[in-house]
């Protein structure tokens, strides 16, 4: 009797449990495919550790794309929620992690992924088996969106809005080889600085076969880069170019000054951090860098001033906006807009296909033709899942205004 | 000539620094036998606190000041808690782990309260413009000073050593700690001095290195600590001209072999060094081999 009754029990609570799954499912399904609850969306990003800046932009241009959707009533009614934000440091393992737990809530719409090209490969494979719509926000390998190569179809549900480094290294390699003979070439001994030397030299040495140069490593955050520097000065190279972070920017850009070096210098978009202003400060100026030039452009595009003043309103001069409190750093846009971009082509997205499914979403996004962004006019396709190209890049030179170094077109 | 010129004042300015960290190594070496693994982390605190205390409103000399006091406090404090628990076992290492430990907890705090970025570090010597001309070759004048203000210091701290009370009772606990317990000497407070002005040594090195690199992050100090032990090593453990001979030497062998055979060389050569000293001559250049007797 009481075998039978137990036995009851746990056939009722499978049975339960079972109908409370499918109910479940139902639930989920019927919410992706009509509507009705609010939009959800997860993160993951560097919140702290020594890259906080990079997730702390994504948080600011995610909140601030969402404020924005919903002041205007949502998408075709129903709210946005950013429910998830989890912190990967910028770790690839971590978060890869992330990405698991975020995935594992099916209750989520949209991901928005980590920044930086080690944590992006680290979670893609991932993200494309799952197939919610995913935003990468900033990094520069194109492999996570295009694993087979540019040439080939995109992940089906990936859209990519950084600067491709292929995109950055075609932009600066030409204007390299364009305006100097003999070229120094100083890189951090990471994947990042060894991959963005390679691709750049390929670049000049295809196009220009007659230019020279020196090359030269460093070590992340070296005590000093004398020597370096020295042998470029000896190699008496027309330009020094560095493919590194701002910390260590800071330290070349003072040790140049120091044993009185005149070359100029010109760093990847990756080195033009509110780091290297501050740590370089008046040393920063002169220094050239490759960067779109959405912040910089004397007639700024409708788009652009309206950025510019939400973020204002938002968040105040704060880090990302830079010590000028009337205009904001041009790194900006490589950092925050891309994800404020990115969010709004997705959510744009969904508000076409008037559906969360992701095969609607990509279809939508795909259709997209001349819709005007932040960074630049964006248009997607089956084959092109990203955003930025060359001819939206511009040479920047950082420039000494009164008491503040500012960043403006390079003139010739 | 100008190459190797500059190689040379950037190696003895880099190598000065490496000195004082052998030389605040040395210190509580001699009082406590043991190595503060975490010293790093007190060079990054002096150098965090100094930009912290700038940008609150303190005048910048002030604010060096207090950062430099902080560090010998925390040294102290280094003592109390990592070190002195872990010795009251008779050859325990427990103090290896406990003062690594420390050192890493304080770069958690400085990053759970300062942020992690690499911060800006103020001018505080003079600008990295400015430099001297010396028979037609150019001497970065930041490279001078850091290598001049790293000498007075030793000078400072080697002529308290030999010509004060507590420079001289620092060096009989050095000798026989034991002895100098029975000769009615305060050794624990002998010892927290030693610890003190180690913070306090390791607090300059630490803002000296920052004014060269121009920021500062929560993990600075870790690869200078490295150099300086080495640099210990070489010159002899326990050696204050040994330290001196070996920073100074470790700073311009890497600037040479960088130099003039490969930078990937420069990175790993005083490595090399390392293990040929604890090979070839473990006492190091101005050490000499400890005898216990029975």
């Amino acid at each position: 009797m009481t075998n039978q009754s137990n036995r009851r029990k746990v056939i009722q609570r499978i049975a339960g449990l079972g109908t409370a799954i499918v109910f479940g499912l139902n639930l989920n399904l019927a919410f992706g495919q009509t509507g009705g609850g609010a939009i959800k969306v997860g993160m993951t990003g560097s919140l702290t550790g020594p890259y906080s800046e990079y997730g702390e932009a994504v948080k600011n241009a995610l909140d601030l794309a969402i404020e924005q959707w919903n002041a205007r009533g949502g998408i075709n009614g129903r709210k946005i929620e950013l429910t998830t934000v989890l912190d990967d440091q910028l770790i690839p393992d971590r978060a890869a992690q992330n990405m698991r737990r975020l995935l594992d809530d099916k209750s989520l719409d949209v991901i928005m992924g980590p920044g930086g090209s080690g944590p992006s490969l680290a979670v893609a494979d991932m993200v494309a088996a799952d197939g919610r719509t995913f935003i990468n926000p900033f990094s520069q390998n194109p492999t996570p969106t295009y694993p087979n190569g540019l040439d080939k179809p995109p992940r089906a549900n990936m859209f990519q809005f950084g600067i491709l480094s292929n995109v950055e290294a075609e932009f600066l390699g030409n204007y390299l080889g364009k305006t100097y003979k003999k070229i120094g070439l100083a890189h951090e001994s990471t994947g990042y600085g060894v991959a963005g030397k390679d691709t750049l030299l390929s670049i000049i040495t295809k196009n220009y076969p007659d230019r020279k140069f020196e090359i030269e490593s460093y070590a992340q955050r070296s005590t000093d880069v004398t020597p370096q520097l020295l042998r470029l000065q000896r190699a008496e190279v027309d330009a020094i170019v560095v493919v590194g972070l701002g910390a260590d920017l800071v330290n070349i850009r003072r040790t140049m000054r120091r044993i009185g070096m005149q070359q100029p210098l010109i760093a990847s978009a990756g080195g033009v951090s509110v780091a290297y202003m501050e740590g370089a400060g008046d040393a920063a100026a002169g220094t050239i860098a490759p960067l779109v030039g959405a912040l910089v452009e004397s007639n700024p595009r409708p788009e652009v001033t309206a950025f510019v003043n939400s973020y204002k309103a938002k968040y105040g001069p704060d880090r990302q906006w830079g010590p000028d409190k009337n205009r904001p750093f041009a790194g900006m846009s490589l950092i925050v807009i891309p994800p404020y971009d990115g969010a709004n082509i997705v959510f744009e997205g969904i508000r076409r296909a008037n559906s969360t499914e992701p095969a609607k979403v990509t279809a939508a996004i795909e259709s997209m033709k001349g819709i005007a962004g932040v960074n630049t006019v964006y248009s997607f396709s089956r084959q092109r899942h990203h955003g930025i190209d060359a001819e939206n890049l511009t040479m920047l030179q950082a420039v000494k205004r009164g008491d503040k170094v500012v960043w403006e077109v390079l003139k010739n | 000539m100008n190459f190797a010129a500059t190689l040379l004042v950037a190696g003895l300015s880099v190598g000065s620094i490496y000195a004082m960290i052998a030389i605040t190594l040395n210190l509580t070496y001699w009082t406590t036998r043991t190595v503060n693994f975490g010293q790093g982390s007190i060079l990054m605190l002096s150098a965090m606190g100094t930009i912290f205390l700038a940008r609150v409103g303190l005048p910048l000399g002030f604010a060096v000041l207090v950062a430099v006091g902080v560090a010998a406090v925390v040294m102290i404090l280094i003592e109390r808690i990592a070190i002195r628990p872990a010795m009251s076992e008779s050859g325990s290492m427990g103090w290896a782990v406990s003062t690594l430990g420390v050192g890493i907890l304080l770069q958690g705090l400085v990053a759970r309260y300062f942020g992690s970025q690499a911060v800006a570090f103020p001018e505080v010597l003079m600008s990295s413009d400015l430099y001297l001309t010396v028979g037609g070759i150019r001497i970065g004048a930041q490279y001078l000073l850091v290598f001049t203000f790293s000498i007075v210091t030793i000078a400072v701290m080697e002529a308290f050593l030999r010509q004060t009370v507590w420079g001289r009772a620092v060096r009989a606990v050095a000798q026989d700690r034991e002895l100098a317990g029975v000769m009615g000497m305060p050794v624990s407070g002998i010892i927290l001095i030693s610890f003190a002005v180690s913070g306090m040594l390791a607090g300059t090195a630490g803002i000296l290195t920052a004014q060269i690199i121009g920021t500062v992050d929560p993990a600075f100090g870790f690869n200078l600590l490295m150099s300086g032990f080495v640099a210990g090593i070489l010159g002899g453990f326990g050696s204050n001209i040994g330290a001196l001979v070996g920073g100074l030497l470790i700073g311009v062998i890497e600037q040479f072999a960088s130099g003039y055979v490969s930078t990937a060389l420069g990175h790993g050569i005083s490595m090399v060094i390392l293990l040929l000293m604890l090979a070839f001559r473990p006492q190091g250049l101005f050490g000499t081999i400890e005898v216990e007797k029975a």
